[in-house]
């Protein structure tokens, strides 16, 4: 039977996390797929897909091996790296002082440098764009692989966590396959804002139970830190304001 | 080559995305650990230095990557 109190926030950030990811992995597919044709598009990201499964099957069986104290630990502090690096970007992006992440101009940037690319290579043109997609595809879904483990694995939640990234894949290229443009609309510095603050509240609280911190409430403190890193992440760009602020 | 090598830089970039505020976690880290495991404190009191200095770190990484831009709006 599921806590919904830890499977609910675990899923929430498995699948915002991976709306971002998968936004920003499909911009380049399409890039591909737009000079080159769908083919090496979809040969690109299938082999991606193949080498993440790999990486989950070899991988996942050894996750029950570690001491579950010395996971929380490890995961807890990668976490909050990877979580509060996230929120820091967010804030400064809200604040204006980084620019929003703009996918209209980075499918601009990539069709560039990818017919440049395939302009210098006279052969095989097809197998550099596959492997402009694969490399995407690839490297994104790292990102979702580790988030998916890293807010499952303390607390068997592996499969729902998945199952979240799974709906926010389906979702994306759902939309992407039928608007066939770049997903300009999507609010990805505020996505990325809240993830950020649920992988900093799951860094705390792993990290803590790690080390063997007893949390008031159990996981019920898990929504107490989301509210402290949301509320600390709002005034961070509050304070850093540019005069034409990006917004959240 | 290239796959690995970006491959591997992503995976350094996913956790060390500012040098000076991976240092900090991790000096935080072992605040913690050592109030837990080396004094007679309440276990709670470790996690409670954890909770606020991360969020001591995260503000002051915003405000000085702010100071920094606005320096070298360029960097």
């Amino acid at each position: 039977m599921l806590d919904w109190s830890t499977a609910a926030p675990a899923i929430g950030a498995a699948f915002l996390a991976s709306v971002v990811e998968v936004v920003e992995a499909f911009t380049i597919v399409l890039v591909v797929a737009t000079l080159r044709g769908w083919r090496p598009a979809v040969l690109g990201t299938g082999a991606a897909l193949a080498t993440l499964a790999a990486i989950v099957v070899i991988l996942g069986p050894l996750l029950d091996r570690v001491p579950l104290h010395l996971l929380q630990l490890v995961i807890g502090v990668l976490l909050l790296l990877f979580g509060i690096g996230w929120l820091r970007k967010a804030s400064l992006r809200a604040a204006g002082v980084l620019p929003l992440h703009d996918e209209s101009a980075i499918f601009a940037r990539e069709t560039a440098e990818l017919s440049a690319e395939v302009k210098r290579q006279q052969t095989s043109q097809d197998w550099i764009a596959g492997i402009a997609a694969y490399k995407a595809v690839l490297l994104e879904g790292l990102e979702v692989i580790f988030i998916v483990i890293a807010v499952g694995a303390g607390r068997g939640l592996l499969w729902p966590a998945s199952l979240g990234a799974l709906a926010a894949c389906v979702l994306v290229l759902g939309i992407g396959v039928i608007a066939h443009r770049p997903l300009s609309n999507v609010p990805e510095n505020t996505l990325k804002f809240g993830v950020g603050v649920m992988l900093s509240a799951f860094g705390v609280f792993w990290t803590g139970e790690g080390l063997g911190v007893d949390w008031p409430g159990q996981d019920l403190a898990l929504l107490a830190f989301a509210a402290l890193f949301l509320v600390a992440g709002l005034l961070s760009a509050r304070m850093v304001r540019q005069p034409a602020g990006g917004g959240l | 080559m290239s796959v690995l090598k970006d491959v591997l830089s992503e995976l350094f970039s996913m956790f060390v995305s500012d040098a000076r505020l991976t240092a900090a976690i991790l000096v935080l880290v072992l605040i913690a650990a050592a109030l837990i495991d080396a004094t007679a404190l309440p276990p709670l009191a470790g996690g409670g230095v954890l909770l606020l200095g991360s969020i001591v770190i995260l503000v002051a990484s915003v405000r000085r990557a702010a100071r920094a831009r606005a320096r070298s709006p360029r960097k």
